[in-house]
């Protein structure tokens, strides 16, 4: 029994001892002069590499993309620190000659990298020499695709001459979440094999370079350079936090646990439930909306996607049929718990797209027509979002905006009221035929429908697909979701789906040019069935309506008006031919806390994306100020 | 002495062979999973940038001869086997090109050094309690921690995890949540940065340790019941031996046989890592990697996880078998 009572003791002097050690702290590191942020990559497996010219071998948003590397211009998927464009290390827009096969830039003079060398031309020259010399790079295939040749024909100016015509050459070269990131040549020359160097310690050409990282990967301190000025975010002034920890918090609950207690500042995401527990209990949280819905909308777009290599789908009717058994209302509640912005067209509503799109579209949407072959109805809604606000007020109270225009802003422009009875017109002009409860096919076969999703790696969408399943099980057709878990990215790029709920479009949101993903979509890209399809057209649909648009977007700049009207002329294409379900934006519940910073970026000040894993979150940094002195 | 060498060499045969089958299924099963490792490094470097169908297709070729998949199955198969054979796992597929073993070797000592303390510990105070609970039958405390650990034996290991995360980090937040040590914590100070990994562990052992225990306390308070009333026990209490060294040299010892055999099975299994642990508290271990692996189909990682497992496991065996004829009489050398 002795020992039993020195077991006791023991722990607790042990328990006792551990009291006095607080859950963070960092030595050297003052916690007032750092901002602690989440990595969502998680743990690094390989902690010291650092060199990002590689294929998916270190870490990515370790704060080396953000804080440590640059390139020669950013879009803001909001609306910038000074406009959207950011001239970064070109020091002025690209510029073409008249029939896109020849591109040069101005490169600003005086940035240098954190080593003291001066940037210049031959680092731009180098990485892309190097990357077309050594084809398993992370950008090589592009740059051989696209590059001819490059030169320096005077100081400051670079001259890609291309192997065609390509009127967005320089989005490669242009960070929207990520870019060609520029190599410090005076470094990696000295490197036997480009592809085998992990160039650690790595000099940096942003405002900070690497102070420590943990040889286990879970963390990344990043320190302000003493010579801020020289670097291309010197312009907008002093970066506030003196250091920048970039870390893995673990799962969810312990992200949420890590805020309340002021250890992590800006969380990247969490699920709705996390941040509704955020905004009662912490008093300091800081959020993109300062009520409900909380989150960045991301320019990002989920939707239902069909696989329109199976003859099931390739009926314009049935796709549509569908589309108005969705009860959108239901889905927002399903998945983001109320807090989703939806969208009708094949086009995010965030940064300026509504500007361009969806508040131009309106009269169209308002006014469009469906021949169900029996009736015409207009399908469209726009008060969805205020129905979705009425359903979250009495329990979301004054959190939920009551002025027209936020509540737009933050639940969407409208979407499709749901119509049993137009779909099930749609279905009999399409020769399906309804015995008893069940639909079945023009074959006589029953009609069903699996309706692939994620899982747990991705419980939004999956709520939001299960949601769906239900909607079309209830009418009659015998639909099933497919779990595919790790198996999703395969499954997808096989084509091994009927229909999936993912994202096929994905655009800059600060700038209405969609090429960024649409140029993707053209026919010539379209694998064949069984075959592997790159991306983004994952529904493999090809329209010659749809070609003759990115053709047209290929032949004009970037800037041209005409990129407009294209974009809109793809969204009605998308509202008639219906080959995915848009539903909404993929919507991240970014979190941050004012215990020791302020400034954050919100709607009201939207001058960044706050969604610290982007390229350009390196924005941030510059309006930050400390909250404690 | 023949005797033992023929038991020896049948042993060894048999280790052999066991070793071979387990890395030939984790082979297979492996290679026939539906997640392609370019496809999976692909995604990874083009969501969110910009990029083409037509580079795409270009950078899966590169990927494909890079990563050394090409070529028929059977020659992928035998170059497999050639690495093995001289201790080398290739490159990992999602660390590209960094080797297999350098990761394995960076995880392996936190997960060895949580498990190993955590298993000696669950073991010993399990068997230590038990031991008392079933020579003192009538004291409350031990009952009381019987209840107590029985209570938390069928609770969901997660769910004990994520109360002690709630309790300790929380509530009362007197215990870092997660991590292997303090962010940027200085490593040459050796002792200073001992104490620092061992409060690190505190809450992901003690989580362990509440859902381990009861197993073990359970075991041996049955096993010392049994052998309380052995006649040699009996004899030894009227002959008026001491009741510790009774419980110390009579009881426990000779109850400790089936444990013993326990506890050398769970010490080959660390190798496996505790992969619910390793998530929940955000340690740098081998589960976490292993896990990491299977959804970026990083087959060699895997694969190099695995067969070391495969041999820790039936190392462990072996020896047991090996070492039992030597130590039990009871046991004969066939």
């Amino acid at each position: 029994m002795q020992i039993l009572r020195l077991l006791t003791v023991a722990t607790g002097l042990a328990l006792a001892a551990t009291t006095a050690l607080a859950q963070t702290t960092v030595p050297g590191v003052p916690r007032n002069e750092t901002i602690i942020l989440e990595n969502p990559e998680g743990t690094i497996k390989n902690p010291g590499w650092f060199n990002i010219w590689t294929i998916n071998a270190g870490g990515q948003y370790t704060g080396l993309h953000q804080l440590a590397l640059d390139t020669l211009w950013y879009i803001d998927p909001e609306r910038g620190l000074d406009g959207v464009w950011e001239n970064s290390l070109a020091a002025d827009k690209p510029i073409y000659n008249a029939d896109f096969t020849e591109m040069t830039v101005k490169l600003r003079p005086g940035i240098y990298w954190s080593d003291g060398v001066e940037f210049t031309a031959d680092d731009l020259i180098y990485t892309v020499e190097t990357q077309i010399k050594n084809p398993g790079m992370r950008w090589s295939a592009l740059l051989a695709l696209n590059v001819e040749s490059v030169s320096s024909p005077e100081p400051w100016t670079v001259r890609f001459k291309l192997k065609r015509p390509n009127s967005r050459f320089h989005s490669l070269f242009t960070v929207r979440f990520n870019a060609i990131w520029i190599m410090p040549k005076h470094i990696f020359e000295k490197a036997a094999d480009p592809q085998k160097f992990n160039f650690n310690p790595p000099v940096s050409l942003g405002a900070y370079k690497i102070h420590s990282h943990d040889p286990d990967g879970k963390w990344y301190i990043w320190q302000k350079r003493e010579d801020w000025q020289r670097t291309t975010l010197g312009r907008y002034g002093e970066p506030g936090p003196k250091y920048a920890a970039y870390i893995d918090p673990g799962p969810p609950d312990k992200r949420v646990i890590a805020q309340l207690n002021h250890n992590l500042d800006v969380v990247h995401d969490i699920a709705p439930e996390g941040m509704f527990t955020l905004s009662k209990q912490s008093p300091s949280l800081k959020t993109w909306f300062k009520n409900f819905p909380f989150a960045h909308p991301d320019p990002t777009l989920p939707s239902v996607i069909f696989n329109m290599q199976n003859p099931a789908f390739q009926n314009r009717d049935v796709r549509w049929a569908l589309a108005l058994l969705i009860d959108a209302k239901a889905v927002s509640m399903a998945s983001y718990r109320g807090a989703a912005t939806l969208s009708p067209i094949g086009i995010p509503p965030t940064g300026t797209h509504p500007d361009d799109y969806h508040i131009p579209l309106q009269d169209w949407l308002a006014s469009y027509e469906i021949d169900t072959g029996k009736s015409k109805v207009k399908p469209y809604d726009p008060n969805i979002g205020n129905q979705i606000a009425d359903m979250l007020r009495p329990t979301m109270k004054e959190q939920i905006p009551t002025d027209p225009t936020e509540i737009r802003k933050a639940f969407g422009y409208g979407w499709w009221k749901p119509n049993p009875q137009a779909a099930a017109e749609l279905l009999e002009k399409a020769g399906y035929t309804k015995r008893g409860n069940a639909w079945h096919t023009p074959d006589g076969k029953p009609f069903s429908i699996k309706l692939m999703v994620e899982g747990d790696s991705r419980p939004i969408l999956t709520r939001a697909g299960t949601m769906i399943v239900q909607q079309w099980r209830q009418f009659g057709i015998d639909a099933k979701t497919e779990v595919a878990q790790g198996t999703m990215l395969d499954r997808r790029n096989a084509g091994d789906f009927e229909t999936l709920i993912s994202w096929s479009v994905e655009t800059y949101g600060g700038h209405p040019d969609l090429s960024y993903f649409l140029d993707s979509w053209h026919s010539q890209f379209v694998a064949a069935p069984g075959k592997t399809q790159s991306p983004r057209n994952w529904q493999r649909w090809s329209h010659p309506e749809l070609d003759k648009i990115i053709e047209e977007v290929r032949r004009i700049s970037f800037d041209d008006k005409r990129t407009v009207e294209l974009g809109r002329e793809y969204a009605k294409l998308i509202v008639r031919e219906m080959p995915i379900i848009p539903l909404m934006a993929y919507n991240v519940f970014t979190a941050m806390d004012e215990t020791y910073w302020t400034g954050y970026p919100t709607a009201e000040n939207p001058y960044a994306n706050p969604v610290p894993n982007w390229g350009n979150s390196r924005s941030m940094m510059v309006k930050l100020k400390p909250k404690q002195q | 002495m023949r005797a033992y060498v023929t038991y020896l060499s049948k042993r060894l045969v048999q280790f052999a062979v066991v070793v071979f089958v387990g890395i030939n299924i984790t082979y297979l099963v492996t290679h026939m999973t539906p997640i392609d490792p370019v496809e999976q490094s692909i995604s990874a470097a083009t969501s969110f940038g910009s990029t083409s169908p037509e580079a795409i297709e270009m950078m899966r070729q590169s990927l494909r001869q890079l990563y050394g998949l090409e070529g028929s199955p059977w020659e992928q198969y035998v170059s497999f086997w050639k690495r093995i054979l001289v201790g080398d796992f290739g490159p990992s597929l999602s660390a590209f090109p960094t080797p297999v073993s350098q990761l394995i070797l960076r995880a392996l000592p936190w997960t060895v050094g949580l498990l190993l303390v955590s298993t000696l510990l669950t073991w010993f105070l399990g068997n230590l309690l038990g031991g008392l609970a079933g020579y003192y039958r009538n004291s409350r405390i031990l009952r009381a921690f019987g209840v107590i650990s029985m209570g938390l034996k069928p609770i969901p290991y997660y769910v004990v995890a994520l109360m002690l995360l709630i309790i300790f980090g929380f509530l009362w937040p007197i215990l870092p949540i997660s991590g292997g040590a303090t962010m940027a914590s200085d490593r040459s100070n050796t002792l200073a940065f001992a104490l620092d990994v061992a409060v690190h562990s505190i809450l992901p052992v003690l989580s362990l340790m509440a859902v381990g225990i009861g197993g073990w306390f359970m075991g041996m308070r049955s096993l010392v019941s049994n052998v309380v009333t052995e006649d040699y026990v009996i004899y030894a209490e009227l002959a008026g031996v001491k009741g510790s060294r009774i419980l110390r040299s009579y009881v426990m010892r000779n109850a400790l046989g089936p444990q013993v055999t326990g506890l050398a099975l769970q010490l080959g299994a660390i190798f496996n890592g505790a992969i619910i642990t390793e998530y929940v508290f955000g340690y740098p271990g081998v589960g976490s990697l292993l896990i990491s692996a299977v959804h970026a189909g990083d087959y060699s990682l895997v694969l190099g996880i695995t067969t070391i497992s495969i041999v820790a496991v039936s190392a462990t065996v072996l020896l047991i078998d090996l070492l039992y004829p030597l130590i039990d009489p009871r046991v004969e050398a066939h």
